[in-house]
């Protein structure tokens, strides 16, 4: 689908060579820190912006401006007509798809009582709070039924019950079928609904594999205990056979096992050496593969300061142009 | 281009601005309220007018001959008469002009105006005319308003010994001179003074042995109008008035209606831009489409301004009976530069509203625009006095003023040739052409840039870019 796309904002490069093949029918997460290029990527696979270099084909055609009407697509830098009313925009926005006018009346109000705002059908859009227009938008990128759903950041900004609203919701375009692209910078939501990760850093790709392949390559190889009382075990869990290291970080132990060390054994191990209040492997978050690639697995210290800039750059606004 | 998204896109940009409470009163009720209004503005203004003036004139006539005929003259029924003749010549007139109603209120209206009512009291020849002064400034003074309303002393009026007869060959006839109470109305000075000349001409003609009517007959020319021979046969002389009025009204009718559209489509690019909505329409149009519906669904605002405005022009032309004043060919013109101008305009407008965050940041981009749209108003005095002169000729060439300069020249009573215009035009579906190509580079570029407002540098940079 993407082969080899570059696209520079005058000095600043803001996508890098990028390679992506996204299948059809696949639930599809781009993730990265604000900046790292997933909007750029998104708005150059809808034909919005145009790479300077590389191939890109969107559902079997050259460019998204010869399939626009098969393509969904819920921009980050989102809004609505705040004078229209709600039905009428979503209307009009399913006529600018090229739907008929014939039946859209029905379908609209039948999408609008799913998401629970049919009682807001004839009300201006301003009238509506920020996540209920988030929802009117994302109807309006699903309405026309089609056939790939881009949704750039589209929990940002909502409550837990329409975060699971709206993750249902992908659920059902995805079972239907259609392949669905989304894009966030919480890492835990693409956690929870992908089966497929692209992970962009500083415009370039720097993963892109199934959400079980990524966990079992980026295995951290550790378990955390929680000792009786808090006490400081580091010494008796070190004896443990298998056992490479342990440090204590928030009042976990963390240990990290030998390459060969069957987890299972070293767990036992453990609780036959110290009393054990807690004890579980770790699994890879994607944050922590996401720390891993970018500093490529060095000393502690800098995960730390990655991540204290992951989470910063999580509070930034966007910006494209510098 | 998929043109069933640019017409879907000029059908919203249309109904959202036109189809408005704001826009229908705006543009089509207060114009017509307006047409309302100027003849109740008339009979308010007229009903308003002070209370009809009444009081004493003093005469001092030294020549002993003029008092008489200006107490006649003067007299009350005398007056009362005049003013009635008058108000109904007024209102014939005015019938002639705008019909029946035009009349009617025109005759209420002069009912309104009081008529001024006068005591004509003759002086001792040897009085202290200071002494007559005296007593009105004493009146003005006091504030009060005498008893007998005839009291009041309006006037004093000194006419000199010769003023009716030559005295003294070398000084020829004498004249008068009148002192009035300060504040009176226009109408009321006019009269006494007009009295006072015609009694004074009374007496010297009958001292001359002249007989006042044959004197009138001799000065009196029956009015004709005059004709203009042209090519198709004769036809009325253009009025002053006329040679103005039709390329003043369709320059600023012209103005208007580009304006409009222009504004309109700087407001609503500015406000999809603001409102973020830009980018959700991006995923169903190009913004070439985008750009196009949108000019489109101005232009329609445009036209329907122009439509009501221009019948209501001809049928105002049609009620004056001065259909002759403009030709079909002035009114199909009309529309061509409109589209002319309004394309051009259009352009940069789509162009600013694309590149600004605001309002407020695009007033600095505007300045420019707004001081080209003032260029026709400095034009206009040397253009309409002399349509086909150098300046007139060379400054309908160049675009984008070109079609308001034009416009005037076409509507002029000294239209330029056709070859003229057909040039004109075309060199303006080029200048269109330029506009809307520079426009959609900025435009594309333009419509998902946020943040620092650009300058003309960073806009001819996206033009490069795009």
């Amino acid at each position: 689908m993407m082969n080899g796309v570059r696209k520079t904002f005058g000095q600043k490069v803001a996508v890098e060579g990028i390679d992506l093949s996204i299948p059809q029918g696949s639930l599809y997460g781009f993730i990265g820190p604000n900046g790292a290029g997933k909007t750029t990527t998104i708005r150059m696979i809808m034909s919005i912006l145009f790479p300077d270099s590389g191939q890109l084909s969107v559902l079997g055609k050259k460019s998204a401006v010869e399939s626009k009407d098969r393509i969904g697509y819920l921009p980050e830098e989102r809004g609505v007509y705040k004078k229209m009313k709600v039905a009428n925009f979503l209307v009009y926005m399913a006529r600018l798809k090229g739907l008929d006018s014939a039946g859209l009346k029905p379908k609209v109000m039948d999408w609008l009582e799913r998401v629970e705002l049919a009682e807001v059908a004839k009300k201006k859009c301003e009238e509506l709070s920020k996540g209920m227009q988030q929802k009117v938008q994302f109807i309006a990128s699903v309405l026309h039924e089609p056939d790939l759903i881009i949704l750039d950041e589209p929990f940002s900004g909502l409550d837990p019950v329409n975060m699971r609203l709206l993750r249902e919701l992908i659920n059902d375009q995805h079972t239907a079928g259609r392949t669905v692209i989304f894009s966030t910078h919480v890492m835990q939501q693409a956690e929870q609904i992908c089966d497929h990760i692209v992970m962009i850093h500083e415009g370039k790709k720097v993963l892109d594999d199934t959400l079980g392949d990524i966990r079992n390559r980026f295995d951290p190889r550790a378990i955390h205990v929680d000792t009786v009382g808090g006490a400081d075990q580091s010494a008796p869990i070190t004896a443990v056979p298998g056992v490479a290291n342990v440090r204590i970080h928030e009042g976990i132990h963390v240990v990290t096992l030998d390459e060969a060390m069957d987890k299972q054994q070293a767990m036992q191990g453990i609780l036959g050496a110290v009393p054990v209040s807690k004890i579980e492997i770790k699994r890879p978050t994607l944050e922590d593969v996401f720390i891993e690639i970018v500093t490529g697995g060095t000393a502690s210290g800098d995960h730390e300061q990655v991540r204290a800039k992951l989470l910063a750059g999580s509070k930034e606004t966007e910006e494209v142009v510098s | 281009m998929n043109f069933t998204k640019i017409i879907r896109v000029a059908g919203r940009e249309f109904a959202s601005t036109a189809m408005t409470k704001g826009f229908i009163i705006g543009a089509l009720v207060v114009p017509a309220v307006m047409a309302a209004l100027i003849p109740l503005i008339a009979i308010l203004s007229a009903s308003a007018q002070p209370p009809a003036d009444k009081g004493t004139i003093y005469v001092l006539d030294r020549s002993s001959e003029v008092f008489e005929d200006l107490s006649e003259r003067l007299s009350p029924e005398m007056v009362r008469e005049r003013w009635e003749t008058r108000a109904m010549k007024a209102s014939e007139f005015a019938k002639g002009m705008m019909g029946n109603a035009g009349g009617d209120q025109v005759e209420s209206a002069m009912s309104f105006i009081k008529t001024p009512e006068f005591r004509i009291i003759p002086t001792a020849q040897d009085v202290d005319l200071e002494e007559l002064k005296e007593e009105i400034r004493d009146q003005m003074a006091s504030g009060a308003e005498p008893e007998d309303p005839m009291r009041k002393v309006l006037a004093v009026v000194e006419i000199d010994i010769d003023a009716a007869k030559i005295v003294n060959d070398s000084e020829g006839y004498g004249s008068y001179q009148a002192f009035f109470r300060p504040k009176l109305n226009e109408e009321t000075v006019g009269e006494i003074e007009s009295g006072i000349r015609w009694s004074i001409r009374e007496r010297r003609y009958e001292n001359a042995g002249l007989d006042r009517s044959q004197i009138a007959q001799l000065a009196s020319i029956e009015e004709r109008k005059s004709k203009e021979i042209t090519e198709e046969g004769e036809r009325n002389e253009s009025s002053e008035l006329a040679t103005y009025l039709i390329p003043v009204a369709s320059l600023i009718l012209l103005i208007i209606a580009t304006m409009t559209g222009g504004q309109y489509l700087l407001t609503t690019t500015i406000e999809e831009k603001s409102n973020r909505v830009v980018e959700v329409l991006l995923s169903a149009t190009s913004p070439m489409e985008l750009m196009t519906g949108k000019i489109v669904g101005q232009m329609g605002v445009g036209l329907s301004l122009l439509a009501v405005y221009n019948s209501v022009g001809i049928a105002a032309l049609i009620a004056f009976n001065r259909l002759d004043m403009i030709s079909g060919q002035t009114i199909l013109l009309f529309f061509v530069f409109f589209l002319l101008a309004y394309f051009m305009l259009a352009s940069m407008m789509a162009a600013i509203g694309s590149a600004v965050n605001d309002m407020r940041e695009a007033q600095s981009l505007m300045t420019p625009v707004m001081m080209m749209m003032m260029i026709p108003y400095f034009f206009f005095m040397p253009v309409v006095r002399a349509p086909n002169s150098m300046l007139s000729t060379v400054s309908s060439f160049v675009p984008p003023i070109s079609p308001f300069i034009m416009i005037m020249r076409v509507s002029s009573t000294d239209p330029p040739p056709t070859w003229q215009i057909a040039a004109v035009i075309l060199v303006n579906i080029v200048g269109v052409v330029v506009f809307l190509w520079f426009a959609a580079k900025v435009f594309r570029v333009g419509l998902l840039m946020y943040g620092k407002p650009p300058n003309l540098r960073t806009l001819i940079k996206w033009i490069r870019m795009a």
